[in-house]
């Protein structure tokens, strides 16, 4: 357990983080205290609440608030795989291959809804999933996997954007194997996106409408029929630009400014944007109950 | 560790024999290593880790993949399948443009911004004259980036450059999604483990597994591993 690397990882990205807790010792005697009657898998967590709760209500800037956000988008994305597979509008065309294929993208989400439930422990909220209303998104084959994609891809960017609230060096052990959060929720960052480019891939196929100018990566900011807030800008737009975005650090276009000219589809397809929490939130509000 | 190492290239004769970069840790008495080897520095004349070495990393693997794919589509097997040319096209660029990004972002921090010439890959092991010979070596090299970038995250000490990896860390899970596809139908999730993730490799396993194509000795001796 990396407890004093975390509060030293803190320490640089916020001198005053002793300052704000009341005393260095007493914090540490605290935090000693959490540990001895905590589960061993939940006391680095229960170190991001106490900074979160020293440091005011600051959006997702500990580990715990990441986490949980993670879960809520894990629970949602189990739930609509689950219901889609018990959907008896989609029971004659999600068939086959394509069935076999969203079961594996729902154990996918199973494994990681519950990993991030037995790192938080005591700490998931809520402790119980919400419940998910997707209202007509299983109505046809079409329909469900152009919910998905948009599930897939804002999952792909809402990751991203909280890639730089995890500490490095935060880690939490479950079952004796230690795991760094931060490569965890690249691991998943990359699993997402491995389904997104998968259900794009479904899409092109003649039992969806052969749609085949989707590909498996993001071309411009173009939704094909997802909600176009997916692929647009977060807040603030300079660090969550949208999907077209064309300029990468500091290089203001890199159409044409890398010794050779390239298309926008290509440099816009090349990177994928991150996006904030509350932007992200919205976009699941907008097609989702909960 | 060996974290001590220390190397000094000097002059324009790097690209012949030694490609390294500079760099050195506060050890008194640094370690060398034999020539013709590249391995790169993750810290600075103090010891403190800096994040240069990881993105050296990184730009070695894009122009590794952007190499693969410039000589797939310059001479693409008879066999291929209709609109995989395309993809293939489309993987050159996305490649293409990840190579010259880094490049121009480390600036005079690539390691072979002094090179005379650039490396030159080697793919004989592979199969580039039928179309499931090159998706399979897609598939091989796709995984590979998906892998590195997935674990290098965490070795990266300023933020920015996290965000700057993450967002060509998933455009290569998509790629390699693709690959898999191409290979095999259905098998995206074929690098995924029962805990639901994907691979996470070191510099040091990704330096094994590009070996075979990069014509000098890969040392990640002097890059961080926490």
């Amino acid at each position: 357990m990396n407890l004093f690397n975390i509060i030293s990882e803190l320490e640089k990205v916020d001198p005053e983080i002793m300052d704000r807790l009341t005393h260095r010792r007493s914090a540490l005697n605290a935090l000693g205290d959490l540990s001895k009657k905590m589960a061993l898998a939940a006391a680095p967590i229960a170190i991001g609440s106490a900074f979160n709760k020293a440091m005011g209500q600051q959006t997702l800037a500990d580990p715990t608030a990441v986490l949980n956000y993670a879960l809520l988008l894990e629970r949602l994305e189990y739930s609509f795989y689950t219901q889609a597979l018990a959907a008896p509008t989609l029971t004659a065309t999600l068939t086959g291959a394509a069935r076999t294929a969203i079961q594996t993208i729902q154990g996918h989400e199973l494994a990681h809804v519950n990993l991030l439930t037995a790192v938080l422990g005591s700490n998931a909220s809520p402790a119980q999933s919400p419940t998910f209303n997707f209202g007509s998104a299983f109505a046809t084959y079409q329909s469900f996997l152009t919910f998905a994609q948009a599930f897939e891809d804002t999952g792909v960017r809402a990751y991203k954007g909280q890639a730089g609230n995890i500490p490095r060096t935060a880690s939490a052990t479950l079952s004796g194997t230690t795991y760094n959060l931060l490569t965890v929720a690249l691991q998943i960052h990359s699993v997402e996106a491995r389904h997104a480019a998968h259900v794009r891939y479904m899409r092109r196929d003649a039992t969806a409408g052969a749609q085949t100018t989707i590909m498996p990566w993001i071309v411009n900011a173009d939704s094909n029929g997802a909600p176009a807030a997916v692929y647009g800008a977060g807040n603030p737009a300079a660090t969550f630009p949208a999907e077209s975005n064309i300029s990468q650090g500091g290089i203001t276009s890199l159409t044409t400014m890398l010794g050779a000219t390239y298309t926008a589809d290509d440099v816009s397809a090349a990177f994928d944007e991150g996006l904030d929490n509350t932007t992200v939130t919205t976009i699941a509000r907008s097609v989702v109950t909960f | 560790m060996q974290r001590r190492s220390f190397f000094k290239v000097a002059g324009a004769s790097v690209a012949a024999s030694t490609l390294v970069l500079a760099g050195c840790s506060d050890d008194p008495e640094p370690t060398p290593v034999a020539e013709n080897v590249l391995a790169f520095s993750g810290f600075n004349s103090t010891g403190q880790p800096i994040d240069d070495g990881i993105l050296n990393y990184a730009y070695l693997l894009t122009q590794l993949e952007a190499a693969f794919y410039l000589k797939v589509v310059a001479a693409p097997p008879a066999d291929l399948q209709p609109g995989e040319l395309a993809y293939l096209t489309d993987l050159r660029d996305h490649e293409l443009i990840h190579r010259e990004y880094l490049k121009a972002i480390l600036g005079s921090k690539a390691y072979d911004s002094s090179a005379a010439a650039p490396l030159e890959f080697t793919f004989t092991s592979f199969t580039l004259t039928t179309r499931a010979g090159v998706w399979a070596a897609a598939q091989q090299l796709e995984d590979i980036g998906a892998a590195a970038y997935n674990g290098a995250g965490k070795l990266l000490t300023v933020t920015a450059n996290l965000l700057a990896l993450a967002k060509i860390a998933s455009v290569e899970s998509r790629h390699a999604a693709l690959a898999h596809e191409m290979v095999q139908a259905d098998s995206f999730g074929a690098t995924i483990g029962a805990d639901g993730l994907d691979d996470a490799k070191t510099p040091t396993e990704v330096f094994v597994l590009i070996q075979p194509f990069v014509p000098i000795k890969l040392s990640a001796a002097n890059l961080p591993t926490t």
